[in-house]
């Protein structure tokens, strides 16, 4: 049992659940307290001490009744088919009484194997087929291709074959004590039949076994793959995944801010605050009253194209920077194509995903069916709205500068940047590809103060990191 | 002390307390472990109340911790009481002088004061916090510390000294040991991830929203008088806007509200205007009501084609009881 629990405890950590050792021996000191026989007490007692995320429980769940999935009930049901293969007049417990007597009166040299699959004793083989599965190194198993070799080298370890020989051998054995011939055919094919159900219960052991070593690890590994995947090659499945991603780094995101906010909170000695504080202890200082520094919150302006190219990037972005709505005193975005609209509203009326829908879709805005302008857009953004910025104001640009062969109109950015605090454009393109073609990064350049690639969501997330908070 | 796991759920019964096997489990478990127990889960599923059940139901005094953001040491632990020790040497002053009445230098002086540290540093000058009361306490307590993710990533490591080992460590006096280890309830929100460190030291349990059965026993046994008929469809049209995609659920005592709230409307069954007009009990955003009201029809036409019978009788309700008093109580 112990081991047992071992192996579960590597198996949670291999499908990233964070076990301690500390935590596994809670899970044996809480299982000294309770009856096993209990299954799902068995379950809950072992996930209170071993699990402690509420994420992590689905996998737990799954995992738990992919481990203590009762192969013993499996290989009974084997058994079971095995023997409702008989014919309806043969009686099996009768044939088998038969054969313990012959047994008892004859000496026969027979092996373990042979001895369980006679009995057909559930436990026994069991036991063997673990004890096989442990000496072939199953927790090797990678992938579906070894199936068939683990389970063909489990069985010879085991002596399947040894057996079955043993058993035919007992047959001719039993003939000559003088067994009756149609007995010896039933017993015959009944032993046919246990040898093929070990075969298939070993097959599905191994199966098992992959299930339990591969579990999650096609999970992570897309999860993983999904954050370094370019935005211009999503999935309508990956966007959906997305969004989960990027509210669980949001909240990461969050937590960090308020430790940053924490560490800077003390500043200078407050002399008259002290005073007024200690007076009550006769003037003298017990108490230090340090002046609190002003907690600066970034304003934000966000321009965000939403021509279909840089699509993914914008919703990612609006996504983020809501979700860090309480980090900002004011974030206000604009998307624009050739117009440029104001979407603020139309974010904070609908929920955060609705929101983004229809400002992508121009929030009743701007019209996103036409050729991006990114020069037209930063007039009109200059025209109107540049009493907006001010010197605490980032203003962040999203969008890949392909502005089709229209006037890029530089001075508008040279404007804004002149009045923000800092201007920082978010590139999907690659700095290599800046300039070339159509693309007129290299005229807004010399306004931004940072401009990054940023084509997946681990970039998107450093980029947010380092520079708005 | 519990006998079992099923004891606990007796026990906890008693207390009007009801509950599933897998929360009963990991009570005793914590019980016999003596280890703390993580609460988590959605608000308002009974994570605080459970806490307090249990103290009730084995007759522990309760001590409550509320963590808020800047909680500090001061605040849950233990605090220096200055004035009192400012008060005491003022009217010591005498006394000090005797010790240094003679003392030759002022190196003498302030080694004899020195000597006398301990006078000033000792129990007598703090003034315990509920983390300190509770490991000081002359008999078995019961501590909750609620909303422990509302506080901040620093407080955990104060209370991981305090989880894993029932001690408290004052630099000046030392190490102070429980006389009796408390039984510690944390609940969390889940609005921020606790350390692995202050999870490795407690019994995790998630307490999700109760089953349909499970909260149907809760309504009958809080909501004295209830008719059975009305708590089965304020339960059943619960479960099904828990479905909905919503921006906050409504929780165990959202449910308790609306079923008190319908009684005191004299309702005997759910009909759909008195649904709608009571939604902002149950639901507290603008965007859930108007969700939930598209929903409703659909759920409470599935409730007449159940039972049609109800359906007819209930038609008529509304006028005889007459609809004014039920606006003139919610709006």
């Amino acid at each position: 049992m112990q081991k047992k629990i071992v192996d579960f405890t590597n198996l949670l950590r291999k499908s990233g659940v964070r076990v301690s050792v500390a935590e596994s021996l809670d899970a044996f000191a809480a299982l000294d307290e309770l009856s096993l026989d209990d299954r799902e007490l068995f379950k809950d007692a072992l996930r209170a001490t071993m699990v402690k995320r509420s994420d992590d429980i689905p996998t737990y769940d799954r995992l738990f009744d992919l481990y203590w999935s009762g192969f013993h009930d499996a290989l009974r049901e084997q058994l079971g088919q095995a023997t409702g293969g008989l014919p309806d007049h043969v009686d099996l417990d009768q044939l088998l009484e038969a054969l313990r007597q012959m047994l008892e009166n004859m000496d026969v040299d027979l092996s373990d194997l042979a001895k369980a699959m006679l009995s057909m004793d559930p436990n026994q083989l069991e036991q063997m087929i673990r004890d096989a599965a442990d000496e072939t190194g199953i927790e090797r198993i990678q992938n579906l291709l070894q199936i068939g070799f683990f389970s063909r080298r489990m069985i010879e370890q085991m002596g399947l074959e040894g057996a079955g020989g043993d058993l035919r051998e007992l047959i001719d054995q039993l003939r000559e004590a003088g067994m009756g011939e149609e007995e010896l055919e039933q017993l015959g094919r009944l032993m046919q039949a246990v040898q093929d159900a070990v075969r298939r219960s070993v097959r599905q052991f191994v199966e098992q076994e992959l299930d339990k070593q591969n579990h999650d690890y096609l999970e992570r590994f897309r999860r993983e793959s999904l954050q370094e995947k370019s935005f211009y090659n999503l999935t309508e499945e990956d966007i959906r995944r997305m969004r989960e991603l990027v509210a669980r780094l949001a909240q990461k995101l969050k937590n960090v801010i308020t430790i940053r906010r924490k560490r800077q909170r003390k500043g200078k000695f407050d002399l008259k605050g002290t005073m007024r504080r200690n007076m009550a202890h006769g003037g003298i200082p017990f108490e230090l009253i340090f002046k609190q520094r002003k907690k600066e919150r970034p304003k934000l302006i966000i321009l965000c194209d939403v021509s279909s190219s840089v699509a993914n990037v914008s919703r990612f972005m609006l996504q983020f920077v809501h979700s860090l709505q309480e980090a900002f005193t004011k974030i206000r975005s604009f998307v624009f194509v050739a117009e440029l609209g104001e979407v603020t509203q139309v974010m904070r009326d609908n929920d955060i995903y609705q929101g983004i829908d229809q400002s992508l879709d121009g929030g009743g805005v701007v019209n996103v069916y036409t050729r991006s302008n990114f020069g037209f857009a930063f007039h009109v953004f200059w025209r109107d709205f540049l009493s907006a910025v001010d010197s605490r104001t980032t203003v962040v640009i999203i969008g890949d500068a392909r502005n089709n062969y229209n006037d890029p109109r530089a001075w508008c950015l040279r404007e804004i940047h002149r009045k923000a605090k800092n201007v920082v454009w978010i590139n999907p393109e690659a700095p290599g590809a800046w300039g070339f073609g159509d693309s007129v990064m290299d005229r807004y350049l010399p306004y931004c103060d940072v401009a990054e690639e940023c084509r997946n969501l681990k970039q998107l997330s450093r980029m947010v990191d380092r520079l708005l908070l | 002390m519990f006998d079992s796991v099923e004891d606990v759920e007796k026990k906890l019964h008693d207390q009007d307390y009801i509950c599933g096997k897998n929360i009963a489990t990991v009570v005793y478990l914590a019980t016999k472990l003596q280890k703390p127990i993580l609460i988590e889960g959605p608000a308002g599923v009974g994570k605080t109340e459970l806490g307090r059940a249990v103290s009730r139901a084995l007759g522990l005094p309760l001590i409550r911790l509320q963590c808020y953001e800047g909680l500090d040491e001061s605040k849950a632990l233990y605090e220096w009481e200055y004035s009192k020790q400012l008060l005491y040497t003022q009217m010591l002053r005498d006394k000090i002088e005797q010790v240094i009445g003679d003392a030759a230098t002022l190196k003498d002086a302030a080694a004899r004061i020195g000597e006398q540290d301990d006078v000033f540093f000792s129990e007598r000058f703090i003034v315990p916090r509920p983390l300190l009361r509770g490991i000081l306490s002359e008999e078995r307590v019961a501590l909750l510390i609620d909303e422990v993710d509302k506080s901040d990533p620093e407080f955990e490591a104060f209370l991981l000294e305090v989880l894993s080992d029932y001690t408290v460590s004052i630099p000046e006096i030392g190490t102070m040991e429980a006389k009796h280890i408390p039984l510690v309830f944390l609940t969390s929100n889940d609005s921020r991830e606790m350390t692995d460190a202050l999870k490795r030291r407690c019994l995790h349990l998630y307490i999700d929203f109760p089953g349909e059965e499970q909260e149907l026993a809760i309504v009958n046994l809080k909501v004295d008088g209830i008719q059975q008929r009305l708590a089965e469809d304020i339960v059943k049209l619960i479960q099904s806007i828990r479905k909905l995609d919503l921006k906050k659920a409504p929780s165990i005592s959202e449910t308790l509200d609306w079923a008190r709230a319908l009684m005191v409307l004299n309702a005997d069954t759910l009909e759909a205007p008195l649904v709608e007009e009571t939604l902002n009990i149950i639901l507290k955003y603008e965007g859930d009501i108007h969700k939930a009201q598209m929903e409703l029809s659909k759920l409470l036409q599935e409730k007449g084609a159940e039972s049609p019978g109800p359906e007819a009788e209930a038609g008529e309700k509304p006028a005889a009881t007459g609809t004014p008093p039920r606006k003139s109580v919610l709006h």
